[in-house]
């Protein structure tokens, strides 16, 4: 829940097929003394007279003027042995790379995009993937801006982490500088930027944080917001808190870039804003559809990518699906008759790789591994087959691909106010990313895609656009983000696409009850406090509230293991071994002890001297996200000392020890509590929304409570609620007696147990009185 | 005692009357009563009627529900909050609801948030859909359509039943009309069977007279039915028909009540008790062996001159078998009489209507 892209944020790879060679081979003599530089400030550089730039040399960029450079200026500037930011000599990777910039499409453009550039404020780029839109046009405004002679930097969106990272190292290999230095990136948690960085890469969310303390974003001189068609609840939150800033501040240029035809809606929305389209590098795809809706899009895939492997000529094969269980399946079963089709009919071989955002960075590596050769010479050739989930649709490029199959189904995000259900769902894709996943096998030569579904149901059934995040999204950590901003209206705020007023009035209600806001609708103390930490607004407030609890060290673990992808590893060869390695840490009244109790056991591991890799694997745990919850650890405990908030722990021989802990949880998750129906059943009703659900299969709770507290409700087929710790009712008066204030209820079973229950403490009260 | 209640139910010591008031009101909210009983003068419930109706509760509470019964009160939950909206124009539950005033407070009048300019606002949250199984696009709905159209078809029905249902005089008119028709239809049939049975034993100076007994021995079964004349050809195949059945139940029968016998039994020679008289001989069925079964061989046959003659409207092959009749043998099904001449003078059409 709190880790609300945790599917894309892990994805390796990113957006361009990255040349490691590169990166290992443009290994340079470190520039000017580090320490002499130390206590540089950007707001300053006007000061140090170019000294950001050169050191005090003269540069070819002194020649220019700011905001009325041309093209050939620039290339001119970048064809020299001298690199005009470093005053370092090129080295011999920067022209190879320099070649391959000059023949990307958006390079015949860059006059004509200067030209535009200087004319308005705000600019649309149009650019479709493999244009080179997101690593050239900031490096042309870099020439433009020159941000050493004004000390603001150029900003570049990326909505996932991954990306932001490894565009970040592209550019400063393309720049031939090293990253974190002239070139950085900051994404949450991680912020890689230095005194010197004049381009930065940053996720949407990153900087709609740092404008919480920047009002008017007065750093930065050009926001780029890059992927912009994605429609990210960041960038939708930026773009419409940009069109504010831009009324305040006409300094300021704005870059909306989209890989999709459809600008006219950003256009529209930044006051008619002009717009710049470089066509792509892109071949004809013709498109088939079946005939006759399928029964089974599972079955109907595999059927068509062995048809094709049987019956197209060399080419590699784009399978989108929409889960990890359900692309392991895929691969099985390809895998398998692949095998067949070869000792029956000498077909060649083919490799099939998964593709999804939990899978391990160097198996996601594989998916670049060249086709495999011919069984023998002159044999059919071979091919790889790729079956990913929708991160293959815009985020990552694959050469090669020349056969998309596209079941018209992803994983979505969905939220609903109306029972608060916040899940992701497999639901049927829009026309616009149908379109893009056809684009996909245009990449290297004409293409072919399958599509698995009628021409009738893609005309009548998808919708046009997929709805934007915003739309989909619980919004209580975004409202509380705007209060922080100082956006007082959230009624009128001029968003492209305003949320349901259903959804606006939940998460309202919920900071309330959280006490972030007021009943004025004013940012509270603690809501101020808790729009410091980078988590969901019932996180921060439990971790902020935890020392009432005693337990804030405990709290501070527990929160960073709920920000991180699930630690316990359960691979399908081993599952009952990886139960029973669960089972060493269970505790028996909850999901979340255990979780804490893995992550002690793994430090530790780790004080013990023991290799932690070699510890985690054999007790299947993830080393990866035990490790980044971590790091996530060290930040937000740094934000704590930073306001104050103390740091301590019950003692752990203390009786209290683990009651103290389910105690503070509560303080934030006291709106996720469900009853147990009665005490034979397995099913609870979620309190207040009247939602019948069960625990599920992977809790480690033993002997369930009728009171359960629960991280996140997930809806399939089913309902469950996951991660649970067993509470007593008694607490929920104690620590929220708002929120459970008995005559808010509506009438029943809930209502009624609660009754008892206060009336119970009341007759204590009474009996301890009279003594 | 009681093990379904939990550790919190409130034990029955610390009962006060106050506490009694309200859990009453509680559990009776499911029951609806009626605004003619005001609260203060309902009478309290007795210890009695407390234990039933906790026992009543406890075993509603008790029973397991299976895993179909659970997802579908899980589906039923929440189509339910997810029909109802939260948003009230209501100000007592404005006030009530903290987020709704605070949007109130940021001048929320209703409609979608955002640009008053802006068209695409949603004012609605975006629906639910939960996906079963993997079936492809476009498959639900080509089978709602299927489903659609039937239900069409069905209230197509049903709107034709209703118009019936206006003229239901009417309806009832034509069908005693039907029945009457086919009365006469079956009349006419057997007067032509009979008729035509005269002629042909009268062509073969055959004496024999009686009626009853021809249908078994004449010709006429005995001759393949596709030489009837088809006007009447339906009547004699269905006694035939009748009569096969018959026989064959009747052979059952004997097999089953003798089972030394075998399904034969009709057939083999039986002890002739002179004291039985011809009503015992038929009840025991030993009066069989006398008579001879002669079907038509054809019975099983299909016949589609029948087929199309039996399709056709009861008037028309009433009409046909008068007009067979007139033709062969100049009698007139309505005046009931043979006309000595082929210009049957002195009757007055060949409708029931001319004999009005």
């Amino acid at each position: 829940m709190s880790d609300y892209k945790s599917d894309s944020s892990d994805t390796k790879g990113a957006k361009r097929s990255m040349d490691d060679s590169i990166s290992k081979d443009s290994k340079r003599v470190k520039t000017n003394g580090k320490e002499k530089m130390a206590d540089y400030n950007p707001y300053l550089a006007h000061m140090y007279e170019g000294e950001g730039k050169a050191a005090g040399q003269k540069s070819i960029l002194d020649t220019f003027t700011r905001q009325k450079t041309t093209a050939e200026q620039a290339s001119k500037a970048e064809d020299l042995d001298v690199n005009p930011w470093t005053n370092q000599p090129h080295s011999q990777q920067y022209f190879k790379i320099l070649q391959t910039r000059r023949d990307l499409p958006v390079s015949k453009q860059r006059q004509e995009f200067l030209d535009m550039y200087h004319s308005t404020q705000i600019l649309v780029f149009v650019g479709e993937t493999g244009s080179g839109k997101t690593t050239q046009i900031p490096q042309y405004v870099l020439f433009d801006e020159l941000p050493y002679q004004t000390g603001k930097l150029i900003a570049c969106t990326q909505p996932r982490r991954v990306a932001a990272m490894s565009v970040a190292q592209r550019v400063a290999n393309e720049l031939d500088v090293e990253l974190g230095e002239e070139v950085g990136y900051s994404i949450r948690f991680e912020n890689k930027t230095g005194p010197k960085t004049m381009l930065k890469y940053m996720t949407d969310g990153q900087l709609l944080r740092e404008s919480m303390h920047d009002h008017d974003m007065s750093r930065y001189s050009c926001i780029i917001l890059d992927e912009a068609h994605e429609r990210t609840l960041a960038t939708d939150i930026l773009m419409a808190l940009l069109k504010q800033i831009a009324a305040r501040r006409k300094d300021l240029k704005i870059i909306v870039m989209s890989a999709t035809l459809d600008a006219q809606k950003f256009q529209t929305y930044f006051y008619d804003a002009p717009l710049l389209a470089v066509p792509g590098r892109t071949h004809p795809v013709e498109i088939f559809y079946t005939p006759e809706p399928e029964r089974d899009y599972l079955e109907a895939s595999v059927r068509t990518v062995l048809q094709i492997h049987a019956t197209e000529p060399e080419g590699d094969i784009l399978l989108f699906l929409t889960g990890e269980e359900e692309i392991e399946d895929a691969c099985r079963r390809i895998s398998l008759e692949v095998d067949d089709m070869i000792r029956e009919s000498d077909a060649g071989p083919m490799k099939v790789y998964p593709l999804y955002g939990t899978l391990p960075p160097h198996q996601q590596q594989r998916i670049f591994d060249k086709a495999p050769e011919p069984l023998r010479k002159g044999g059919r050739p071979g091919r790889k087959c790729i079956v990913a989930t929708n991160i293959a649709e815009t985020s990552l490029t694959i050469d090669g691909i020349v056969y998309v199959v596209d079941p018209g189904f992803s994983k979505q995000k969905i939220y609903n106010p109306r029972s608060r259900v916040e899940s992701l769902l497999v639901s049927p894709i829009s026309k616009a990313s149908a379109q893009q996943r056809a684009g996909r096998a245009g990449r290297t030569r004409p293409g072919k895609c399958f599509r698995l579904y009628t021409e009738k149901a893609f005309k009548k059934e998808l919708i046009e656009q997929t709805y934007p995040e915003i739309l989909r999204s619980n919004l209580a950590n975004t409202v509380l983000e705007l209060k922080k901003l100082g956006v007082e209206d959230l009624v009128h705020f001029d968003l492209m696409d305003p949320p349901a007023p259903e959804t606006m009035m939940r998460a309202l209600e919920e900071l309330n009850y959280l006490a972030c806001l007021d009943d004025d609708g004013e940012l509270t103390r603690l809501g101020s406090l808790a729009s410091e930490f980078p988590l969901d607004p019932a996180l921060a407030v439990m971790l902020i509230s935890s020392p009432e609890f005693y337990c804030s060290n405990e709290m501070l673990s527990i929160t960073s293991l709920l920000s991180v992808p699930q630690i316990f590893v359960r691979p399908n060869n081993a599952r009952k071994r990886a139960d029973e390695m669960k089972q060493q840490f269970a505790h028996p009244d909850g999901d979340h002890l255990t979780l804490l109790n893995a992550y002690h056991a793994y430090k530790s591991a780790e004080q013990g001297g023991q290799d932690v890799k070699q510890w985690c694997h054999e007790h299947f745990l993830s080393f990866r996200h035990l490790s980044s919850a971590d790091n996530v650890r060290q930040q937000l405990r740094r934000i704590m000392e930073t306001h104050g908030i103390e740091l301590i722990s019950t003692p752990f021989t203390d009786k209290n020890y683990y009651t103290n802990i389910r105690r503070a949880l509560l303080a934030g998750f006291f709106m996720q509590v469900a009853m147990r129906e009665s005490s034979n059943s397995k099913v609870y009703k979620t309190v207040k929304d009247d939602q019948l659900v069960m625990i599920h299969p992977s809790t480690v709770v033993t002997s369930p409570y009728d009171w359960v507290v629960y991280n996140e409700f997930v809806l399939t087929t089913k309902q469950y609620v996951r991660t649970v710790t067993n509470i007593r009712p008694e607490w929920l008066l104690e620590i929220a007696p708002v929120y459970y204030d008995v005559d808010t209820f509506e009438k029943g079973e809930i209502k009624s147990a609660l009754t008892r229950i206060t009336d119970k403490i009341k007759r204590r009260q009474v009996l301890k009185g009279s003594r | 005692m009681k093990p379904f209640k939990t550790k919190d139910t409130t034990p029955p010591v610390n009962q006060s009357t106050s506490n009694d008031d309200q859990e009453e009101e509680e559990d009776y909210m499911k029951m609806t009563f009626t605004d003619d009983v005001p609260s203060t003068t309902r009478r309290p419930e007795t210890s009695l009627q407390r234990r039933q109706r906790e026992r009543r509760e406890a075993e509603a509470r008790g029973r397991v529900k299976s895993k179909a019964e659970i997802a579908a009160e899980e589906e039923a939950r929440r189509e339910a909050a997810l029909s109802k909206s939260l948003l009230s124009t209501d100000p007592d539950a404005i006030k009530k609801n903290k987020g709704l005033s605070m949007m109130a407070k940021m001048g929320f009048t209703g409609g979608a948030l955002g640009s008053k300019a802006n068209k695409d606002a949603k004012a609605e949250p975006i629906k639910i859909n939960v996906k079963d199984g993997r079936e492809g696009i476009g498959l639900e709905s080509e089978r709602k359509r299927k489903l659609r159209e039937m239900a069409e078809q069905a209230g197509e029905a049903a709107k034709k039943v209703k118009v019936d249902e206006i003229g239901y005089r009417e309806r009832v008119r034509l069908e005693r009309e039907e029945a009457r028709l086919e009365g006469q239809l079956r009349g006419a049939q057997k007067i032509a069977a009979q008729m035509d049975e005269e002629m042909g034993s009268l062509e073969k100076r055959d004496d024999e007279t009686d009626s009853a007994k021809k249908k078994a021995v004449v010709p006429n079964s005995s001759r393949p039915l596709k030489s009837l004349p088809v006007v009447y050809r339906g009547l004699v195949r269905a006694r035939e028909e009748a009569e096969r059945d018959r026989r064959m139940r009747h052979d059952l029968e004997q097999s089953s009540s003798s089972s030394s016998i075998g399904p034969l039994s009709s057939r083999l020679p039986v002890y002739v008790d002179d004291e039985q008289d011809d009503d015992d001989k038929m009840a025991l069925g030993k009066d069989r062996a006398s008579t001879i079964y002669v079907t038509a061989d054809d019975l099983d046959e299909e016949d589609e001159e029948l087929a199309a003659f039996e399709a056709l409207p009861t008037a028309e092959k009433l009409a046909k078998v008068v007009m067979y009749l007139r033709e062969r043998h100049r009698y007139c099904f309505w005046c009931k009489f043979t006309y000595p001449d082929e210009a049957m003078e002195g009757c007055p059409g060949v409708t029931e209507e001319d004999h009005d």
